[in-house]
């Protein structure tokens, strides 16, 4: 075998040239849809957040309330495998919503995201939510364009997440964590909380909130305004 | 499983630099911090290359530091 090229002949008299040797970042694609959406953004002065979680922690409920308390316009673009039950949520909350189904795959990607956009068409000035698939590991990898990324954990998942799935901890602007209401019925440290986001995400600002209950929701308005 | 994107962005890559000639052979570098798995993209591989000039092609993984995933070399037919 050939050592050059791994090829199968056993001289070295074959020439090379169909060995390609190349510097192609696999997500450059991914990553250009991202840098054109950000840029559609800035030229309408329009701030995308990018909501994450896992399936439940509470990124719906947590819109709901925020599209009805902060007295601002909304739009939101939902994201799950199946379904337009949330985006119908959002709507009956008062934010014009669009609902992005994934079928098989496990995040939103940048290019959906925009078309997504171009269909909701939100006026200059106003504040975009993308609400994620749920899921704590894929949707991290994947830049949409976004201002800021919100990361969203919920007491009933437990102290350690942020430990155990770091990639989505770390690109976080916000985290927050949810269901504070249950504190006292779950088994969860807020003191090994706080150790392992100021760990993972030492530049993320925390906050502690009910989205159901609306406990800590003030402080959350205050972050968007 | 993101990698089954991350492959399908592989092969849109590799078909638009390989001058519409088949592929043989990919190495790819995986760097540790990307959040790609090395297996879950092996995993992926036959079933998103299939019916693609880069069908049957053997893959190789490098596995390196960093946050990239980069296609290094192809072999073309």
């Amino acid at each position: 075998m050939c050592t050059t090229c791994g090829c199968e002949e056993a001289t070295h008299d074959h020439r090379h040239e169909h060995v390609l040797d190349l510097e192609i970042d696999v997500l450059a694609k991914s990553k250009r849809y991202a840098a054109d959406n950000r840029k559609w953004l800035a030229e309408r002065g329009i701030r995308m957040i990018n909501v994450m979680s896992s399936p439940g922690a509470g990124k719906t409920t947590l819109l709901e309330r925020t599209i009805r308390e902060a007295k601002k316009e909304f739009f939101v673009i939902e994201g799950d495998q199946a379904t337009a039950l949330d985006a119908e949520r959002v709507k009956a909350a008062g934010a014009r919503s669009i609902q992005i189904n994934t079928g098989a795959g496990c995040h939103l990607d940048p290019h959906m995201v925009r078309h997504a956009l171009e269909d909701l068409d939100p006026p200059r000035g106003s504040v975009v939510f993308v609400e994620n698939v749920g899921n704590l590991v894929c949707p991290a990898l994947f830049d949409l364009g976004e201002a800021e990324r919100v990361v969203l954990l919920s007491t009933p998942e437990g102290d350690d997440k942020p430990l155990k799935y770091p990639h989505m901890f770390q690109t976080a602007s916000l985290v927050l964590l949810n269901k504070i209401d249950l504190l006292e019925h779950v088994p969860f440290s807020l003191e090994n909380f706080t150790l392992a986001v100021a760990k993972q995400s030492p530049r993320a600002t925390v906050m502690h909130v009910s989205a159901w209950k609306g406990q800590g929701m003030g402080d959350f308005y205050g972050w968007l305004s | 499983m993101h990698e089954l994107a991350i492959v399908e962005s592989m092969v849109d890559a590799a078909e638009e630099h390989s001058g519409g000639r088949h592929v043989k052979r990919m190495v790819l570098q995986i760097g540790a911090l990307s959040a790609v798995l090395p297996d879950a993209i092996r995993f992926a591989w036959d079933v998103a290359t299939e019916g693609t000039l880069v069908e049957g092609a053997a893959l190789d993984i490098v596995e390196v530091p960093g946050a990239d995933v980069k296609i290094v070399r192809m072999e073309v037919a």
